[in-house]
């Protein structure tokens, strides 16, 4: 059922490069998943947030720290070894220092027409930030409308915030569907499903999730639950442990991860005002990326919430090596989800994670959590 | 380098049996078979009771292995694997036990064998493996309540052990004796890499260090390791040590000196506490299948 989510996402090249063929506009690479897709989504680009592709490389060692985390460093390694090569734009909505490097190495070394750094603040926590962050938007606004000579109305944005809306509506039908006793859908095809969104179009994305919804309403997976868990942490598309985790008597049934449920949280709230000024609030207010998140930690009650309405057994606590605004919560977090009554398990992953080391680990933790069958 | 050099970090296989007891009084018998990354076990259990046991160093082929490792528990009891009701298989080779009735992690397995060799008082222990080292915190049962494992790194291992007994020439049995051998504890070698580790320790052989002080320096340096991985998940008392490096009292003294803390003693083989917790679930798994009526 989520064959074509698999395809998008192993044949994102493939998708982009056809994608150029097919339309008049430019493929732009995006850093995080804090860049304001709807703006260049409205200028008849395509949006692609890059990833890693989870292969060891040698290609960023002169450009990037050894203690920058694995997931920037790959993302790195796809522009320099040219598997971007087709795409034109590239840009950062500032989250980590980390990233930062990735971008300004890929603006440096791998050529490109077009590169923006947008001033995306961190101290969300603040009223400022959202007229601040609406005034970066009229400038990545008007930079984008130079760079091709098209106009960006105020039209194209909200219609492309819908788009964007409605999204982010499907992804929410689909994650309902794993809150019950038998999910609908393993963890491993939610997470292809977002991963996939952040490659293709999503007026294309939107189409193919209503074709399968009904079908999916009425899926029952072949296969034992096992036990519930969340996912939280840094960037993670790592298929294969998810595959393996799934592979051991689990089900991950939730996540909060940018390249998962955060990514799609919350939507742009239409208020008849200025239409930036209303994208703007959307990521303002979006579930944060720790680096964003003081000096109060909102992220803490919105993953407790989740954990309690996708009816969590434990919780997997995951961090990119040397990803420090991660590493810096997952102490209180592990406590304060411990204190809660969910039983967390930390692991560190790289660009590979070693499955047999993860296995064991994963396994001793399920039967922590799990039933007393051995008592 | 000679033909008969001497193989110092190989140590003896050996098995034991309860003489006093006869198997055929009892009324469950179960196996419990932890093929791990250097060594493997089997324990026979009779009615949860420690019955027999074998310890063989791990082959390239764990099945092999398991197969050795319950024939030589097997060995002069007039048991065969048929008379076995249930076996439970753990370690790093779990899944490759050919006629293991469920695999269930050595962190789950140690925990529950600790609780039966040392009490169920004991809440910290300690597994000090071949390639790996555990700190798992446990119930009164023996029921893991968290668990931590050391990642990227093998200092602090059995294997590590092998590799300077080897280098120093000196049996594996006798470096925690020799490593007090010393007027006063030197600084510990580096604590992050036994290949760095066994580097270091060439280089101070060759500045003249005696064999006693090299290993006083690596013993300490094994111990720092682990106790950091112990205070990562909080001591909690009791605490009792399992597997191979529990024998030795080079790394043993030194943990608990760093730690203020005396591990629990007891009669039991600290390199069994695996197996013989796979035995014991053993015997809780087939209760539970002979009460539904499907073992």
């Amino acid at each position: 059922m989520f064959s074509k989510f698999f395809e998008w996402y192993e044949k994102r090249h493939d998708y982009a490069r056809d994608w150029l063929t097919k339309n008049d506009g430019e493929v732009v690479g995006c850093f995080c998943s804090y860049a304001p897709e709807e703006l260049i989504y409205a200028a008849g680009h395509l949006p692609v947030r890059m990833l890693g592709s989870h292969e060891p490389q040698d290609v960023t060692e002169p450009h990037i720290f050894g203690m920058y985390c694995p997931f920037c460093r790959d993302v790195l390694a796809q522009g320099l070894k040219g598997r971007f090569n087709y795409m034109k734009g590239i840009m950062l909505a500032q989250s980590c220092l980390h990233l930062r490097q990735s971008f300004t190495s890929w603006r440096n070394h791998v050529p490109v027409d077009y590169a923006y750094y947008l001033y995306m603040p961190n101290k969300v926590q603040t009223d400022h930030a959202r007229s601040y962050l609406a005034g970066e938007l009229a400038k990545f606004r008007r930079s984008l409308e130079e760079w091709t000579g098209r106009e960006i109305t105020d039209e194209a944005l909200r219609e492309a915030a819908e788009v964007y809306n409605e999204s982010r509506r499907l992804a929410h039908e689909v994650y309902d569907l794993r809150k019950g006793p038998n999910p609908a859908l393993t963890g491993l095809e939610a997470m292809v499903m977002v991963a996939s969104s952040f490659m293709v179009d999503k007026k294309e994305h939107n189409a193919e999730l209503k074709r399968i919804l009904p079908e999916l309403k009425e899926r029952r997976l072949d296969r034992e639950t096992g036990a519930r868990l969340m996912i939280v942490g840094s960037e993670d598309d790592d298929t294969e442990f998810i595959r393996m985790v799934e592979s051991v008597g689990a089900t991950v049934v939730t996540d909060d991860h940018c390249t998962g449920s955060r990514y799609f949280w919350n939507s742009v709230e239409f208020t008849n005002g200025d239409i930036l000024s209303d994208i703007a609030n959307r990521y303002v207010d979006r579930p944060t990326c720790p680096t964003k998140d003081f000096e109060t930690r909102s992220r803490f009650p919105h993953i407790l919430q989740l954990a309690k309405d996708f009816n969590v057994d434990g919780v997997l606590l995951i961090q990119q090596k040397f990803c420090d605004p991660h590493e810096c919560d997952m102490p209180p977090l592990k406590e304060y989800l411990n204190e809660n009554g969910f039983p967390t398990l930390f692991l560190e992953f790289d660009v590979t994670v070693p499955l047999g080391p993860m296995r064991i680990r994963v396994e001793a933790f399920l039967e922590m959590v799990g039933e007393e069958e051995l008592f | 380098m000679t033909e008969n050099k001497q193989e110092f970090w190989r140590w003896s296989e050996y098995n034991w049996r309860d003489e006093n007891k006869d198997w055929r009084e009892g009324n469950i018998v179960t196996a419990g078979i932890d093929v791990g990354s250097v060594s493997s076990q089997a324990v026979i259990c009779v009615d949860g009771e420690l019955y027999a046991f074998n310890n063989v160093r791990t082959g390239s082929n764990s099945p092999d292995s398991a197969r050795r490792a319950l024939e030589g528990a097997l060995k002069d009891t007039g048991m065969t694997r048929d008379d076995i009701n249930f076996v439970v298989g753990t370690g790093y080779g779990r899944v490759n036990v050919p006629f293991a009735d469920k695999a269930v992690t050595e962190i789950a397995c140690h925990a529950r064998g600790a609780n039966f060799m040392a009490g169920n008082e004991v809440r910290t222990i300690l597994d000090m493996g071949g390639q790996d080292c555990k700190a798992i915190h446990c119930d009164e049962k023996g029921k893991v309540t968290n668990f931590k494992m050391n990642d990227k790194c093998a200092a602090g291992t059995g294997r590590g052990m092998e590799v300077l007994a080897d280098l120093l020439e000196v049996p594996v049995t006798e470096i925690g004796e020799m490593s007090f051998q010393v007027d006063e504890e030197p600084p510990p070698v580096s604590s992050t890499c036994v290949v760095f580790a066994k580097s270091e320790s060439m280089a101070l052989l060759k500045d003249g260090w005696p064999k006693s002080k090299v290993l006083a320096a690596y013993c300490a340096a094994m111990a720092q390791r682990v106790a950091s991985l112990l205070e990562s998940v909080g001591m909690q008392e009791k605490f009792f040590i399992t597997g191979g490096i529990a024998k030795n009292r080079g790394v043993v003294e030194r943990i608990e000196k760093i730690l203020g803390v005396k591990a629990i003693q007891t009669k039991f083989d600290s390199q069994i506490a695996g197996a013989l917790g796979a035995a014991l679930f053993a015997k809780t798994l087939y209760e539970k299948r002979q009460a539904k009526g499907v073992a």
